[in-house]
């Protein structure tokens, strides 16, 4: 029996094992690999950057899913809300599914962890979960507050803070469903065309061929694509949102008249290839944050009163001054603030692992889809040889 | 021992149990596969109650003597005669009324399934892109039309559509495989790393 007669009949098991072990070892030994974004998942993007820090602008995420299609569609939504809560975008939540009600409160409280600043009611909302799925996207399309009424906590929604500038779709002008089967149809059929609301998905992989001529017809902004299109807007939250100039002051400011000023990010391909960007790509576990003398007197500027603390903290390297932020201690933590401290620890370009499951799992796939490739070739090169030697005989 | 480790010892023991399908059946596979139906039955009831019953039916009628929400509740029970041989006719007025949503759905279906589609592949021809979906377009839904016989100039066109047809399932088939690998992903970085926690 010759080499491509026993892969023929390989016992399936082997097959498994390998698989496993293509998954398990890019898990455990991560690497950078390159990840390139493609236009649905971009546009996407810079359609919710250009509600940044607007009274009268907000994204709505429906939830239409529930915890067995969490591995692709999850990441997406910790992204979408960080990317959210990291611009001053006000974002709601509803799922028309029983079961997804605890994903939508698992997804706030997770991602809210790093932004103690964030309330609900006045930064997010969630609705949860509602039943009569078109007669809401339709009533929603005069009056959110009449036809929503409560949010998840029973609060009336024309009470809250959040609802200040919105009121129907004029307003709340995105709608962004996360699904693992018929995605997006009360949006596409019945939103999009009444109301012109602008609509995205965030879909399974299976479900991605279905949605493309949604996409192609220009019926939804952007799409994300299952685990690449979550590993894709993981890494433009990174780049774009989570990056800190020592030098540049981030903290929301207001004018004269009460409005919000937030800080502009460029967007553009050439930002994604700049040389100084493409370390906030990597998945990194670093925790020193690194500054020029110029740098770091620029950052210590924005807190003079913790100017000691951050003075204690500096160790010289070469012509660097840094920081080890894994040093610091709950008091010092306490002494500069929470808001100093994490802009300090933003500046180490080290993301949490939450932050990164996509990118981390683009790595396992990567392999994976090598191994099956692999599979599939030795298996039909066996073939041919087999029917070639049959038709010898 | 903490809220969070238990939970994440009763998931990796029961991921581990399904898991256990790949190398034969066993009774833990089933035992696994019957909790799983049990306990979202389970769930969806307590859920339905909590969060259907009490603040769409309860509260409103109870609560706020909103009396006329009674009758939408009737038409919903008459749903259960569906289980009398002699009463079941009575379910279909609940099911007569629900066709209003079905009603509602074919003009928006058409409209964004269907118009959209096709202003969409008239457009002018400005791309290679939209060439391409023209003639795909076009080659499937003749290879759909059996009233003429697939032969000569016209058979080799339709078979055109039948080899665009094969690309789309072969573009499916790998979107399959990635999703089920992506699944599979999120089950090893949940045993690998929040169970083993072997990364931060």
């Amino acid at each position: 029996m010759n080499f491509f007669e026993r892969m023929q009949n390989l016992d399936r098991r082997w097959i498994y094992i390998v698989v496993a072990l293509a998954i398990i070892i890019p898990l455990m030994i991560p690497y950078n690999s390159d990840n390139v974004t493609s236009p649905p998942t971009e546009n996407l993007y810079q359609m919710i950057d250009s509600f940044a820090g607007r009274e009268d602008r907000a994204v709505l995420l429906s939830f239409l899913h529930d915890a067995s299609t969490m591995p692709e569609l999850y990441p997406m939504e910790i992204a979408i809300i960080r990317h959210c809560f990291e611009r001053n975008i006000k974002v709601f939540a509803l799922t028309f599914l029983t079961s997804g009600a605890p994903i939508i409160d698992y997804a706030f409280n997770s991602v809210k962890e790093e932004y103690p600043d964030v309330k609900s009611g006045v930064d997010y909302c969630n609705f949860g979960f509602k039943p009569q799925p078109m007669a809401l996207v339709l009533g929603m399309g005069d009056n959110i507050a009449n036809a929503v009424n409560t949010d998840a906590e029973g609060r009336k929604l024309e009470s809250l803070p959040i609802m200040k500038g919105i009121t129907n779709y004029n307003e709340m002008n995105l709608v962004v469903e996360f699904s693992g089967s018929t995605a997006g149809t009360y949006w596409i059929y019945y939103a999009r065309p009444k109301f012109g609301v602008n609509v995205a998905l965030g879909v399974t992989a299976v479900m991605a061929a279905d949605e493309y001529p949604y996409l192609q017809s220009g019926q939804l902004i952007g799409m994300l694509t299952g685990l690449k299109g979550a590993a894709e807007y993981e890494k433009l939250v990174d780049v774009f949102a989570a990056y800190r100039d020592p030098k540049v002051d981030y903290r929301v400011k207001m004018d004269a008249e009460g409005n919000k000023i937030i800080p502009g990010r460029p967007f553009g391909k050439e930002v994604l290839n700049d040389e100084s960007t493409k370390k906030l790509i990597n998945i990194t576990t670093q925790t020193k944050a690194e500054f020029t003398p110029a740098d770091y007197a620029a950052f210590v500027a924005k807190y003079p009163e913790q100017k000691a603390i951050f003075d204690s903290l500096t160790e010289q390297e070469k012509d660097k001054i840094v920081i080890d932020v894994s040093k610091i201690t709950p008091e010092q933590r306490n002494q500069m603030g929470e808001y100093a401290y994490r802009e300090l620890n933003k500046l180490t370009y080290n993301i949490d692992y939450k932050f990164k499951v996509a990118r981390i799992g683009m790595n396992a796939q990567s392999v994976a889809h090598i191994m099956i490739i692999v599979f599939i070739l030795l298996g039909n090169i066996g073939y041919f040889i087999q029917r070639a030697k049959t038709v010898e005989k | 021992m903490s809220f969070e480790l238990i939970s994440n010892l009763v998931a990796a023991f029961f991921t581990l149990c399904i898991f256990s399908f790949l190398y034969k059946e066993n009774p833990l596979y089933r035992m696994a596969e019957q909790l799983l139906v049990g306990i979202s039955l389970g769930y969806s009831l307590v859920f339905t109650y909590e969060r259907i019953f009490i603040p769409y039916v309860w509260q409103p009628i109870i609560l706020k003597h909103n009396f006329v929400l009674i009758l939408p509740c009737l038409l919903g029970i008459l749903y259960l005669f569906r289980f009398s041989r002699k009463l079941g006719w009575l379910s279909r007025y609940p099911i007569a009324f629900s066709m209003i949503g079905i009603g509602f759905s074919i003009p928006m279906g058409i409209h964004a399934g269907i118009l959209v589609q096709m202003r969409q592949a008239m457009v002018p021809l400005e791309n290679v892109n939209l060439v391409l979906i023209l003639i795909g377009t076009i080659a499937v839904l003749l290879y759909f039309f059996f009233s003429k016989a697939h032969t000569g100039a016209y058979g080799k066109f339709v078979e055109l559509g039948k080899w665009y047809m094969m690309i789309g399932f072969g573009a499916s088939f790998g979107l399959t495989v990635m999703a089920r690998i992506s699944l599979l992903i999120g089950r090893i970085q949940f045993l690998v790393i929040d169970v083993l926690g072997l990364m931060k």
